[in-house]
């Protein structure tokens, strides 16, 4: 299993708020929202599009992709409306000794 | 005495370092090169915005973690390559991060005037030869940005050149290998005179499964009327690539071409392979075999475009996918309103080994004339899991059943494959690929 990775600081995020990190050899959008950090590869299961610079959805917890507007759910990943219908991958998060920390899942 | 400067990255100062390297070459090789440098730095990457790249992420690579070749390398010990087993071999290149290490042609061989070897050395010593099929300009070297880095900056690659009437019967093998973090630009340039026919094997390879490395490529076929090519390129990159190619092959009257692909490595490819017809009666025939796994990425560009009439181009390509590994094939026909009586086929299929591979087919057609046949299409499917427990009922274990039924969905494209080697070699490294298909993935989710 792969180990966490410090990838920013809290304060590297207004809430709500979205950050693009590159975590080992994967594209990573970092979200801040009510509170809480999320981490989800950045493409969108559509067409493939990029999720960072989405809208963050505090109350639905969810990211919009912002080439057709499917929703993604922060904590899951999995696709809340059309288009898309599969989930994007989501990783773990934890924030600690002022870090944010992510370690990625679906590493084969 | 004059000391070289190093080369660092991708600045003038390097480029200038590198042309220093290379002062024996040619000088309107040379000023090809500069004409080529001043686009790349003029141009932009591609943008995500771009139709063409639109599904092909390039964020992550930085081109500044490479160099552009040196001439000081030293070719660690490599593996054969896939290829050539039992095969009695016309002549052999064997290159290592951009540069020739050995080099071998039979002289019976090279007495009929055949040129096989480094293109580094032999446009030097060739190079009245050579210049009028560069001038031609096969692969647009102001295509994109990566067109123009390799034009201005190729080094090493392979050249195979039949004269007029000359038909060679056994093969010839190039392969490229790259060491890890290592930069290969290497052009292959293929010509064959008028009533030529040849067989060339080309592959690719790393010294480790896990290497980083760039290949920023290009491959030119030049088959001259009545000749008979045929080509292999098999992309067998460790998963730390970065494969960017343009390739194109202009096949005239009456001449035939066919042309194998094999993916199997690169941890992101973007590919355009092109042919144009450009005689008539011209054939072509394209076999594309991709294996994908990982979080491998394979963007393959292709295009058929008929200039003259009654030619024929064929195009199978079919990927199979496991992991989280994603394909995109956008295939377009061209037909110009001088290409009457045109025949045109193209197709890709997929076979999804995974839920969470993804593979997108574009194919597309372009027709200016009223009297010709084009047809295309494209699949994707799931293993068949009735097929799978038919197959384990009957004793075979589930990757047993998988890898009989991978198999058959790849018959169909290695029954076109007229070279055995090429179809033994392709088949294995596939099965090998699948058997992890039993091991339980690590997938946290
Ligand atoms: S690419 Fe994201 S919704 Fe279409």
């Amino acid at each position: 299993m792969p180990d966490f990775i410090a990838v920013a600081r809290p304060s590297d995020l207004s809430d709500p708020g979205s950050l693009l990190v590159e975590v080992e050899e994967s594209l990573i959008v970092l979200i801040h929202a009510g509170g809480q950090f999320y981490a989800l590869d950045d493409v969108c299961t559509h067409d493939g599009g990029p999720l960072s610079n989405g809208e963050v959805d505090v109350a639905g917890c969810t990211i919009a992709c912002p080439r057709h507007g499917a929703k993604f759910d922060l904590a899951t990943g999995a696709a809340k409306t059309m288009p898309a219908t599969k989930p994007t991958l989501a990783h773990e998060v934890k924030v600690e000794e002022g870090q944010i920390w992510v370690r990625l899942s679906g590493q084969d | 005495m004059m000391t070289a400067t190093a080369i660092q990255g991708f600045t003038q100062v390097d480029f200038d370092a590198f042309l220093a390297l290379r002062a024996e070459e040619p000088a309107w090789l040379t000023t090809l090169r500069k004409d080529a440098w001043q686009r790349f730095e003029a141009l932009d990457w591609p943008a995500r915005n771009e139709e063409e790249w639109s599904r092909t992420d390039i964020r992550l690579f930085h081109l500044d973690r490479f160099a552009m070749p040196t001439t000081s390398d030293v070719a660690p010990p490599l593996a054969p390559g896939l290829l050539t087993h039992d095969v009695d071999l016309a002549g052999q290149l064997i290159g290592y991060n951009s540069q020739a290490a050995t080099e071998s042609l039979a002289e019976e061989i090279a007495s009929q005037g055949v040129l096989f070897g480094s293109l580094d050395r032999l446009v030097i010593e060739q190079g009245d030869l050579l210049r009028p099929y560069f001038d031609r300009e096969v692969v647009n070297r102001s295509k994109d940005k990566f067109a123009a880095l390799h034009a201005a900056c190729w080094s090493g690659g392979t050249l195979l050149y039949v004269p007029k009437g000359v038909a060679m019967e056994k093969p010839f093998h190039a392969l490229s290998a790259l060491g890890d973090g290592g930069i290969d630009l290497s052009k292959t340039l293929v010509i064959l005179g008028d009533g030529a026919e040849a067989t060339l094997l080309t592959e690719t390879a790393s010294t480790s499964e896990t290497d980083s490395g760039l290949h920023c490529g290009s491959i030119e076929l030049i088959v001259e009327p009545e000749a008979k090519l045929r080509y292999v390129n098999l992309q067998n990159w460790s998963k730390g690539v970065w494969h960017f190619a343009h390739q194109k092959a202009t096949v005239d009257r009456n001449a035939t071409l066919q042309w194998t692909i094999g993916a199997l490595g690169a941890k992101l490819a973007k590919v355009n392979q092109e042919v144009a017809l450009t005689g008539p009666d011209a054939e072509v025939q394209v076999n594309g075999v991709m294996f994908t796994e990982g979080r491998q990425h394979l963007s393959y560009n292709t295009h058929q475009h008929h200039q003259a009439p009654y030619c024929r181009s064929d195009l199978l390509y079919k990927s199979a996918l496991q992991d989280r590994a994603r394909t995109v094939w956008r295939g377009m026909i061209k037909v110009d309103v001088a290409a009457q009586r045109t025949d045109a086929y193209q197709r890709n299929d997929n076979l999804m080994l995974a839920p969470t591979a993804r593979a997108d087919s574009i194919p597309g057609l372009e027709i200016e004339a009223d009297d010709v046949r084009c047809t295309h299409g494209s699949t994707s499917g799931r293993v068949d899991e009735s097929q799978v427990f038919y197959a384990m009922t009957r004793g075979f274990t589930r990757t047993e059943a998988v890898r009989m039924i991978v198999a058959g969905f790849f018959q169909q494209v290695f029954d076109r494959i007229s070279i055995e080697s090429v179809r033994v070699a392709l088949g294995e490294a596939i099965a090998q690929r699948v058997q992890d298909l039993d091991q339980p993935t690590p997938s946290a989710n």
